[in-house]
């Protein structure tokens, strides 16, 4: 008998399993709604990371002074941000989210990348042909920058059993691209305590 | 029940035992060709004889075919993604080991309707996260991939992700013999010294060197000399003279390259990656207990190696000759990886066993037939659980040799144990800059494998 309770017992977990593996919910979010769902680095961290170091790089001394020696904006350029992360990091959006941080901030220029601007010269060769001349725009007239953004995304990473604390550390400096001087240095922690079930159904 | 008139009741179920006993008899030769149905490894074959025609694309439309169910897809993913390697398209093969990785790490929990399962049917219920050292191939292979893709930070993070998993297995203690991989470390070592990490790449070096020396007795893969010249090299770069000296002397290697040197000329780095992984097979012994009538079966796993007809590979690059050397011998590691949980796979086989033929005695107090049929079902149930990543290579050698700037024609020819050419590939305009480190890896197939055993 009691067999039979554990076999009838099985078939009702077998067909529990099978249902409930059935169903998918989708549930709609708002872009900025925080959901950490595997601890991993995530748009959330990208946005924070990017809009508070932005802020901390606009308050420094290095833009007043640059703005009273050379009466103007400064053109900033962003370089390479490498990924030196434990994580595949998409680091095309965290650098598109510093590009819009600066932007947004108003108080400097901002010129293309070097990825960018290769289609906008071909652009502005295939205008030198087919387009007409008032509308025309001529080559060498590139605003050259006067600095460079450059960083780097860290983790350090301890793991024990099923838990971890990641450990990021985003390195941001803005070189003079006159003479290589680091004019500002920024950084920005974020710890994050993964703890993972040992149990699952 | 059994209803017999007039009979005792003790004589009434021996007679019943007895006749119980004939029909299971009978039906014998039925289970036995029925329980000869695929295990995982024996429904392969068609992926299996698409490889040998050297045809990664035909096989993977063939896994595609085959039936997988929820709990086997990271076992589905692992091999997707090295039929994709295999056929050229990394960055898909990358999307799949991704995917795997996550499952791995969300399935690696005690599943408790699993256990429950696999303690009543077989262990190949249970969701496949794949043993330690394929979980580490998974890092291995995903930075290849990167590495074919140029993309070398990226690589980097596998080789990070990789120290986290070996790193953890180290404190796990236990049994397992698998505790440390040394390629991991090595080609780890390898990625920090194209990105001129030097001290990184010294900790890595140092690491593999401690995996191998340790596991060269169980693994018989020892030091490979191009590891010793890297150990060399950084050592005395990064001036830690103690353990430079002490290089020097246990490895007795006149010439290596100085990292200097190594910034004058290129560096060509290739991998061969070998033959395949041996198969787990299933050995079931099947006996009717004359006592009670009923029928016993245990299944356990063993590996099959399957044949590996290449010895090394002769790399020729302007009438240069190099010979690769083992770095991984990822069979050696599957056998005793299996053979160090041999005893917990037969102490939960026989418990299973034990189990299945209570339940089959208590439905047969009930009823005559309902005891037959536990039994049958439970007989036909016990499978072993023979799933393992059947496309990873069999092992992997490689070799590193310097070469002024320059553009190169490579002749690589895969030898056989007589020193015998198997074959030839010839790769064009190689392009080498100075301080440059070009790492390409290839996949040998073997072009037959042995008939597959049922």
């Amino acid at each position: 008998m009691k067999s039979l309770i554990s076999v009838r017992s099985t078939l009702l977990i077998l067909l529990v399993t099978f249902l409930s593996a059935c169903a998918t919910e989708v549930t709609r979010m708002e872009p900025d709604e925080v959901k950490d769902l595997s601890g991993a680095w995530n748009d959330t961290d990208s946005q924070l990371v990017s809009e508070e170091m932005i802020g901390q790089l606009m308050e420094e001394n290095w833009l007043p002074e640059f703005t009273r020696q050379k009466n103007m904006r400064p053109t900033v350029i962003v370089g390479t941000v490498r990924n030196l992360s434990h994580e595949h990091i998409n680091v095309n959006t965290f650098v598109a989210d510093v590009e819009r941080a600066l932007i947004k901030s108003g108080r400097v220029k901002f010129v293309a990348s070097s990825g960018e601007r290769g289609e906008i010269r071909d652009e502005r060769k295939d205008q030198d042909v087919h387009s007409r001349e008032d509308t025309r725009k001529p080559m060498g007239q590139e605003i050259g920058a006067d600095f460079m953004l450059k960083g780097s995304i860290n983790t350090i990473i301890d793991a024990s059993g099923r838990d971890q604390v990641r450990y990021y550390q985003v390195d941001l400096t803005l070189i003079s691209l006159a003479d290589n001087t680091k004019v500002w240095v920024g950084q920005k922690k974020i710890k994050k305590f993964v703890e993972r079930s040992n149990l699952r159904y | 029940m059994c209803f017999l008139p007039g009979v005792k009741r003790s004589r009434r179920k021996n007679q019943c035992n007895i006749s119980s006993a004939r029909l299971l008899l009978v039906l014998l030769p039925v289970i036995t060709a029925l329980s000869g149905c695929a295990t995982y490894s024996t429904g392969f074959v068609q992926v299996e004889s698409e490889l040998v025609k050297q045809n990664p694309v035909k096989a993977l439309d063939a896994l595609e075919k085959m039936d997988h169910p929820d709990r086997d897809r990271v076992l589905y993913l692992m091999n997707k993604a090295m039929l994709l390697r295999m056929a050229g398209n990394y960055s898909e093969s990358n999307l799949q080991f991704e995917e795997a990785k996550r499952l791995i790490q969300e399935r690696d929990a005690i599943s408790i309707s699993e256990q429950t399962t696999s303690f009543i049917i077989n262990d190949a219920t249970r969701a496949f996260i794949g043993e330690p050292f394929e979980q580490t191939m998974v890092h291995i292979f995903s930075a290849l991939n990167y590495l074919d893709l140029s993309q070398l930070d990226e690589a980097r993070v596998e080789a990070l992700q990789a120290d986290v998993r070996l790193n953890l297995l180290n404190k796990r203690g236990g049994a397992s013999p698998y505790k440390e991989d040394a390629f991991a470390r090595y080609l780890s070592g390898i990625i920090f010294e194209m990105l001129g990490e030097w001290s990184n790449a010294m900790i890595a070096y140092r690491k593999a060197y401690q995996a191998y020396s340790r596991q060269n007795a169980s693994l018989a893969v020892p030091v490979p000399v191009s590891l010793k010249h890297a150990l060399l090299r950084l050592s005395s770069y990064l001036e830690i003279t103690n353990e430079f000296e002490k290089f020097k002397t246990e490895f007795a290697v006149a010439d290596w390259d100085t990292v200097a040197k190594l910034n004058e000329n290129g560096e060509f780095i290739l991998l061969s990656l070998n033959g395949l992984t041996p198969v787990k097979r299933e050995s079931s012994h099947l006996l009717p207990n004359p006592g009670t009538g009923r029928l016993l079966r245990v299944s356990l796993p063993y590996y099959e190696s399957r044949p590996l007809q290449v010895d090394s590979v002769r790399v020729i690059a302007d009438k240069q000759e190099q010979r690769t050397e083992t770095v991984e011998n990822i069979d050696a590691i599957a056998r005793v990886t299996l053979e160090a949980r041999m005893p917990e796979i037969t102490a939960r086989a026989i418990a299973r066993m034990v189990v299945k033929d209570q339940a089959a005695r208590a439905a047969g107090e009930q009823n005559d037939w309902a005891g037959i049929l536990t039994n049958v079902f439970n007989v036909m149930t016990e499978r072993a659980d023979t799933r393992s990543w059947l496309t990873l290579p069999a092992e992997i050698q490689l070799t590193r040799f310097s070469m002024p700037p320059g553009t190169y024609q490579l002749t690589l020819e895969w030898l056989d144990g007589s020193g015998n050419t198997v074959t030839t590939k010839t790769i064009d305009a190689v392009a080498l800059k100075a301080g440059e480190k070009k790492l390409l890896s290839f996949h040998w197939l073997p072009n037959h494998l042995p008939h597959t055993r049922h």
